[in-house]
C-alpha cells in the first residue's frame, strides 16, 4: 500500500473519530444484545450515521453482530486493546493440575493464558525454566504456544503481519506460506508442535486447553533440552488428559 | 436498558469448512469481475444496444449503469451486516423468509448456471477461431467439455488459484479489447457508411427502455463476490466494496466501448453492424488480422474466466442450502486440503457441460445456444435481484435499522427490476424471444415447487434457510456472551 497524502483530520472527521468511541463506550456498557437504536438514543446521534459507525465498527471486528444481527456486543479485538498487564492471577486449584503434571512428565511443564489475539507465559516450571518467556509471547510464529494460537485465528495475517515473520533460528518458518500450511497441520492435529525454530536446541509442544464452550484459553506447553525434535511429543496423550482438567478451572 | 440475555453463540460458524479470511480485496473483486465478463460484453453487448436503440445507446448505458449501482448500493445493505455464502439468497431469506428467499436463490442457481454454460460454449467458439477450426458443434461440444473440465478442477483447487487466474484473464483480455478498439479508431475511416442511419437513428423512450435492458444483461453476475463472505478477508468490508466497484468500473468500460462503437460503425457498411462482432469484422475488412486473433484470444479467456466464476459462485449458493438441510448434507461437505465446497462444484459440471452439449446435439447452433443460454440467466439474476431489493428494507425494519434512504432505494430498484423483467420477458427485446421465457419459467419450476412442497411437508427443514458465516464464541470479547453448551 502506498501511503496516502496526509491532509490531517478533516470536516467531520474527528466528530466522527469520538461518536465511533462513544459507541464503543456504550456496546461496553449496556452489555450484549444492545440494538442499534437503544444506541443511536442513548448517544443522540442521527440513526443514519450510528448504523453507519456500527457497519464501520463491525467490519473492523471492534464489535460484533450478534446472530439475529439486530444486537451488538464487543467484538474479540477490543481485548487487544486492554494489553496484558501486571502478574496473570492463576487460581490454585489450575496451579495444583499443572504441579501435579510436572510429577508426571520429565520435561519442562509451562502455562500459557490467552487473549484472543495475545498470549503470555503465566506458570512456568521452576525446575526445566523456559529460556526466554519474552520471546515465546513475541514471536508467535516460532513457538508451539504462539503457533497454536495463530491457527485459533480466523486470519492470522491480522495478529501478525507477514512482515513480521522474524528468523529467530536458522529453522523458523519465515513465509507465509509455509506457516499456513503448518497451521492448517494443528488444526488438524490439535496440537502444535516445533523444534529448534525458538531455540537451537529445544523442542517444544502445546496442548490446547479449551473453556466448556470450546474456546481456547490457555495451553500446557512442554519443552525438551535435547536433539530430539520429536521428544516433547511422546507426552501429549498425558498432558491433553491434564488440559481436560484444567479446561473448567481456566474458562 | 433492558438486554436480551438469551443469547447463545455457537461454538463453530454453520458454513465453517471453508478457508476462512484468506482472499485479498483484489481477489474478491476477480470474482465478482470474471462472473461478469466485462470484455466479452464490451465488444458484442454495444453493437448489438446499437442496433435497437441508435442514438439513445449511449444514455441508455449510462442509465442501465446507474440502476445496476442502485441495485448493488441495496446489496451492500445487506453486506455490510452479513457475510454470507449463499449471496443475495442468503441475504433475500432475512428480508423475504425462507420460501421468497428459495425462489430467489433457485432463480440466482439458474442465472449462474445458465451464464456458466452459455461463457462455456462462447469460450469454445473463440478458441475453435484461434486455433483455425470451424465452430461446428461437434467441435464446440468437445472443445467446451474441456474448457469445463478444467475450470471445474480450479474451482476445487482452491478459490485463491482460480480467482487469480480469472483475474489474469480479465485484465489480459480488457486491455487486448482497448488495444483492438485504440488501433480500428486510429486507423483512416472514409465518410459515413450505410450503418450511419441506424447508429444515428433518433431517440425515442422506447429505444431508450429497450437500450437500458440490453444494456443492463451485461452487468449479470457483477454481485457474486456476495458468496465470498468466508473467504474474504474484512468480508463485511471487502464484499460490499467489490459489489459497488464491479459495476462502476465495468459501466465505465462499457461506455468506452460503446462510444468508441458509435464511432466506428458509423463509417461502416451495414452488413458490419449486424454481424455477429463488428468489431471483428472491422479489423478483418481493415486487414488487421492479427487484431482479430487477439480480439478472440481476449474473448475466449474472457469467456473461460466466466466460466470459472460462475461456477465458484454455483457451487457456494448450493453449498449454503446442502448446510441449512434444505438440499442432501453430502453437498455441504468440504474438501478436506483445498477447503472448497467440492461436491458441490462437481455436482455442477455435468450440468454445466452437459445442457450445452445435448442442446449441441440436438441440432441447435453454437451461438444460438450461447446467446439463448444468457438470456435464461439475465431472468433469473433479475429475479434474483428483484427479491433481494425487495428484502432489503424489510431486513432492515426488522433489525431495526430502516431509514428513509433505503426504504426508497429498495422499492426503487425492485420496481425497475421489475419492470425490466416484464418487458424482457414479454420477449420484445432479448435473444432467442420468447422460447427463453419458457425455457426461463421451466427451469424456475423445480426450484418453486420444492419450496412450496418443504413448506407443506417438512417445514423445519426451512427453519435454517439464511445461514451465514454467523458470530461464533470466540469472535466476541472473551466473557461477554455465554457460548451455546456443546
Amino acid at each position: 500500500m502506498t501511503p496516502g497524502i496526509d491532509r490531517g483530520l478533516t470536516g467531520r472527521q474527528p466528530k466522527a473519530v469520538q461518536s465511533a468511541l462513544a459507541i464503543l463506550e456504550v456496546v461496553a456498557r449496556a452489555g450484549a444484545g444492545v440494538t442499534a437504536k437503544e444506541v443511536a438514543e442513548e448517544l443522540a446521534l442521527p440513526p443514519a450515521t450510528t448504523y453507519r459507525l456500527l457497519n464501520l465498527l463491525v467490519g473492523e471486528d471492534y464489535l460484533v453482530r450478534l446472530p439475529d444481527l439486530h444486537g451488538f456486543a464487543l467484538g474479540r479485538k477490543v481485548a487487544g486493546l486492554t494489553g496484558v498487564s501486571g502478574p496473570v492471577p492463576l487460581s490454585t486449584a489450575a496451579r495444583e493440575v499443572v504441579a501435579e503434571l510436572r510429577g508426571r512428565v520429565r520435561a519442562g511443564v509451562h502455562l500459557v493464558l490467552y487473549t484472543p489475539t495475545t498470549l503470555r507465559c503465566a506458570d512456568v516450571d521452576p525446575d526445566h525454566p523456559l529460556q526466554a518467556p519474552e520471546l515465546v509471547e513475541r514471536h508467535l510464529h516460532a513457538s508451539s504456544a504462539g503457533k497454536l494460537l495463530l491457527a485459533e485465528q480466523p486470519d492470522w495475517q491480522e495478529s501478525l503481519h507477514p512482515s513480521r515473520l522474524h528468523r529467530v533460528t536458522a529453522r523458523t518458518v519465515v513465509r507465509a506460506a509455509e506457516l499456513d500450511d503448518e497451521l492448517r497441520e494443528i488444526r488438524r492435529r490439535g496440537c502444535a508442535a516445533q523444534s529448534g525454530q525458538l531455540h537451537e536446541d529445544v523442542a517444544c509442544v502445546a496442548v490446547p486447553v479449551r473453556s466448556p464452550a470450546g474456546v481456547l484459553v490457555a495451553a500446557v506447553l512442554v519443552s525438551v533440552r535435547g536433539p530430539d525434535p520429536v521428544a516433547p511429543v511422546a507426552y501429549v496423550e498425558v498432558v491433553e488428559e491434564f488440559a481436560r482438567r484444567l479446561g473448567p478451572l481456566l474458562g | 436498558m433492558a438486554r436480551s440475555t438469551d443469547v447463545r453463540l455457537p461454538v463453530r460458524s454453520p458454513v465453517a469448512g471453508l478457508r476462512r479470511r484468506r482472499l485479498s480485496f483484489l481477489e474478491v473483486l476477480a470474482q465478482s469481475v470474471s462472473a461478469l465478463a466485462p470484455s466479452a460484453a464490451m465488444v458484442v453487448v454495444p453493437s448489438i444496444v446499437l442496433v435497437r436503440s441508435g442514438s439513445a445507446t449511449l444514455p441508455a448505458f449510462v442509465a442501465a449503469t446507474a440502476l445496476v449501482l442502485l441495485v448493488g448500493w441495496c446489496l451492500t445493505q445487506f453486506g455490510r451486516r452479513m457475510a454470507a455464502v449463499g449471496g443475495t439468497y442468503s441475504y433475500t431469506a432475512k428480508g423475504l423468509g425462507p420460501v421468497g428467499a428459495l425462489v430467489g436463490g433457485w432463480a440466482l442457481l439458474v442465472g449462474y448456471a445458465a451464464v456458466a454454460m452459455s461463457a462455456l460454449v462462447g469460450s469454445a467458439i473463440y478458441l475453435a477461431g484461434l486455433l483455425g477450426l470451424d465452430p461446428s458443434p461437434p467441435v464446440v461440444a468437445g472443445l467446451g467439455t474441456g474448457l469445463g473440465v478444467l475450470a471445474t478442477l480450479f474451482a476445487i483447487r482452491g478459490i485463491q488459484l482460480s480467482a487469480r487466474i480469472a483475474l489474469a484473464l480479465e485484465v489480459v483480455s480488457i486491455a487486448l479489447v482497448l488495444v483492438v478498439l485504440g488501433v480500428l479508431l486510429l486507423a483512416p475511416r472514409g465518410a459515413p457508411g450505410t450503418a450511419a442511419p441506424v447508429v444515428d437513428a433518433p431517440v425515442h423512450w422506447g429505444t431508450v427502455a429497450v437500450g437500458v435492458v440490453l444494456g443492463v444483461t451485461a452487468f449479470m453476475g457483477f454481485e457474486s463476490a456476495a458468496t465470498l463472505g468466508v473467504e474474504a478477508r474484512k468480508p463485511l468490508v471487502a464484499v460490499p466494496r467489490a459489489v459497488l466497484w464491479t459495476p462502476a468500473v465495468a459501466g465505465v468500460l462499457f461506455f468506452a466501448a460503446a462510444a468508441a462503437q458509435v464511432v466506428l460503425l458509423r463509417a461502416a457498411p451495414l452488413d458490419v453492424l449486424t454481424s455477429q462482432v463488428p468489431v471483428a469484422e472491422l479489423a478483418d475488412r481493415d486487414g488487421l488480422g492479427l487484431l482479430r486473433r487477439l480480439l478472440d484470444l481476449g474473448i475466449a479467456a474472457s469467456f473461460f474466466a466466466c466460466v470459472t466464476g460462475s461456477t465458484n459462485a454455483l457451487g457456494r449458493v448450493l453449498f449454503s442450502m446442502a448446510r441449512e438441510g434444505v438440499l442432501p448434507a453430502w453437498l455441504g461437505r468440504t474438501h478436506p486440503r483445498f477447503e472448497t465446497p467440492h461436491r458441490a462444484l462437481a455436482l455442477v459440471l455435468p450440468a454445466v457441460v452437459g445442457v450445452p452439449v445435448v442442446a449441441l446435439a440436438l441440432g441447435a447452433g453454437p451461438r444460438a445456444v450461447l446467446t439463448g443460454a444468457l438470456t435464461v440467466s439475465a431472468f433469473g439474476y433479475v429475479l434474483a435481484y428483484v427479491l433481494a431489493c425487495l428484502a432489503m428494507p424489510l431486513f432492515l425494519r426488522r433489525i431495526g435499522e430502516l431509514t428513509a434512504v433505503p426504504l426508497v432505494g429498495g422499492l426503487l430498484a425492485a420496481g425497475a427490476g421489475v419492470l425490466g423483467l416484464a418487458a424482457a420477458m414479454a420477449g420484445a427485446s432479448l435473444w432467442g424471444g420468447q422460447a427463453m421465457t419458457v425455457v426461463f419459467l421451466a427451469a424456475l419450476l423445480p426450484g418453486v415447487a420444492w419450496a412450496l412442497w418443504l413448506r407443506w411437508r417438512a417445514p423445519e427443514r426451512l427453519r435454517a434457510v439464511g445461514v451465514y458465516d454467523q458470530a461464533t464464541a470466540s469472535s466476541v470479547l472473551p466473557g461477554t456472551v455465554p457460548a451455546e453448551p456443546v
